[in-house]
């Protein structure tokens, strides 16, 4: 597991939430695999315990990690097709947050799928 | 469960009165901010017995009347000036807290003295401000407290030995039964380990509450012209040439030119404690 902090990068829980997720949609962390406590992720992240606890209680909620009493917390078991869902979904709730800003911005909805598609042909520099 | 239950406590100074009546969560840090004056001082020394007070503080749940040894054995404090003697050498010094604390831990503190290259056989005055903190710290940590209260501990230290004494703070976290209260003017400090924060503005608490919520409960909002309406729910207004900064409960901000965004622990401070400028 690795993760990056930026204190100008919004909420601190939400950029921990957003790399975990990352990293188990990218296989990275795998099933039953066991996450630091959420004193040492404090520790380790110079960051509050409150922080800390929250990012992970979040993800627990989301059905992404588990907490085993005494022992740990770990990464869920989860199915492919609904680890596909669960992509889908997040997928589309970022859409949607594009979405609102694109009508605060007083862009409207044909340009704004023009735009979707100009994006999608521009050649993908990480890949 | 509150690592300090602190009721009406009171010090009266004459022209400065300090009543305080505050939960202090065990197993969090809680960062106590304030104008200089505010009384921060004053309370972490009323927390450790140092200073005159009336009413009632529980230290994980205990009263100090009747349990004064047990309580001032479980706490530790680092004040922001060295309240012993700066001729004396930490050799000298090692011996009176072993008289003092039995639970002293002797091994801890020559790892954590050899660690931050702190000299046992030198007069502690010869020590720069950052090494005196750090010394500070180590004695306070080496009293195995359960409750650690710090006065300004990384004021003064540079950024490196800064980020040692967070270290420092956070390994005693990892410890959930322990409880940190400190204060600070450099609330970068806060936004990062601070579970909870404490607002004193002239000996009362202003605010208590955890901080994620707490900053995100504001909106820091940036605008050219202020409009009436914005003007009623706009908290601490400060004006520039380029318009207008303010905090406001407000969810949503709109308009021609609004930057708006959530505030930092600074900011919040800044417009909260602050006076107005318009």
């Amino acid at each position: 597991m690795h993760i990056q902090l930026s204190l100008q990068s919004g909420p601190l829980y939400e950029q921990i939430e957003y790399q975990i997720r990352a990293q188990i949609f990218s296989g990275e962390l795998k099933a039953g695999e066991a996450l630091p406590s959420i004193r040492t992720l404090a520790r380790e992240l110079k960051i509050g315990v409150i922080t800390a606890k929250r990012a992970y209680d979040d993800l627990i909620a989301e059905g992404f990690l588990y907490a085993v009493q005494g022992k740990g917390i770990f990464v869920s078991e989860k199915r492919e097709d609904d680890l596909v869902n669960r992509k889908t979904e997040r997928l589309k709730e970022q859409l949607r947050a594009a979405k609102r800003f694109a009508a605060e911005c007083g862009v409207p909805p044909e340009q704004f799928a023009q735009i979707l598609q100009e994006i999608m042909e521009e050649k993908d520099e990480r890949s | 469960m509150n690592g300090l239950e602190i009721k009406d406590l009171a010090v009266d100074y004459g022209n400065f009165k300090l009543d305080v009546t505050l939960n202090v969560p065990r197993g969090c840090v809680t960062g106590l901010v304030g104008r200089n004056g505010a009384g921060k001082s004053t309370l972490i020394k009323a927390i450790m017995r140092q200073e005159e007070a009336s009413g009632s503080i529980l230290y994980n749940g205990i009263p100090f009347f009747g349990n004064e040894t047990e309580v001032l054995r479980k706490i530790a404090c680092v004040f922001d000036s060295p309240h012993f003697s700066s001729a004396i050498k930490p050799k000298r010094l090692l011996k009176i807290m072993k008289g003092m604390y039995p639970a002293f831990d002797e091994e801890r503190y020559h790892v954590l003295m050899q660690k931050f290259g702190l000299p046992e056989e030198k007069a502690v005055r010869t020590f720069s401000t950052g090494m005196k903190r750090k010394f500070g710290l180590i004695l306070a940590l080496c009293q195995k407290p359960d409750i650690l209260l710090l006065d300004e501990p990384t004021s003064g230290v540079d950024p490196y030995d800064r980020g040692v004494v967070i270290d420092l703070i956070q390994e005693f976290m990892l410890d959930e039964d322990h409880t940190v209260l400190f204060s600070t003017h450099i609330t970068e400090d806060l936004d990062k380990i601070a579970d909870y924060l404490v607002f004193l503005q002239d000996g009362k608490i202003l605010l208590s509450e955890e901080k994620e919520t707490l900053c995100e409960s504001y909106r820091l909002v940036q605008v050219p012209e202020l409009s009436e309406e914005m003007k009623e729910q706009a908290v601490g207004v400060q004006k520039s040439m380029f318009g207008y900064t303010f905090l406001t409960k407000q969810k949503e901000v709109s308009g021609e030119n609004v930057l708006v965004k959530t505030p930092t622990v600074e900011e919040i401070f800044v417009h909260l404690l602050g006076e107005e400028r318009i």
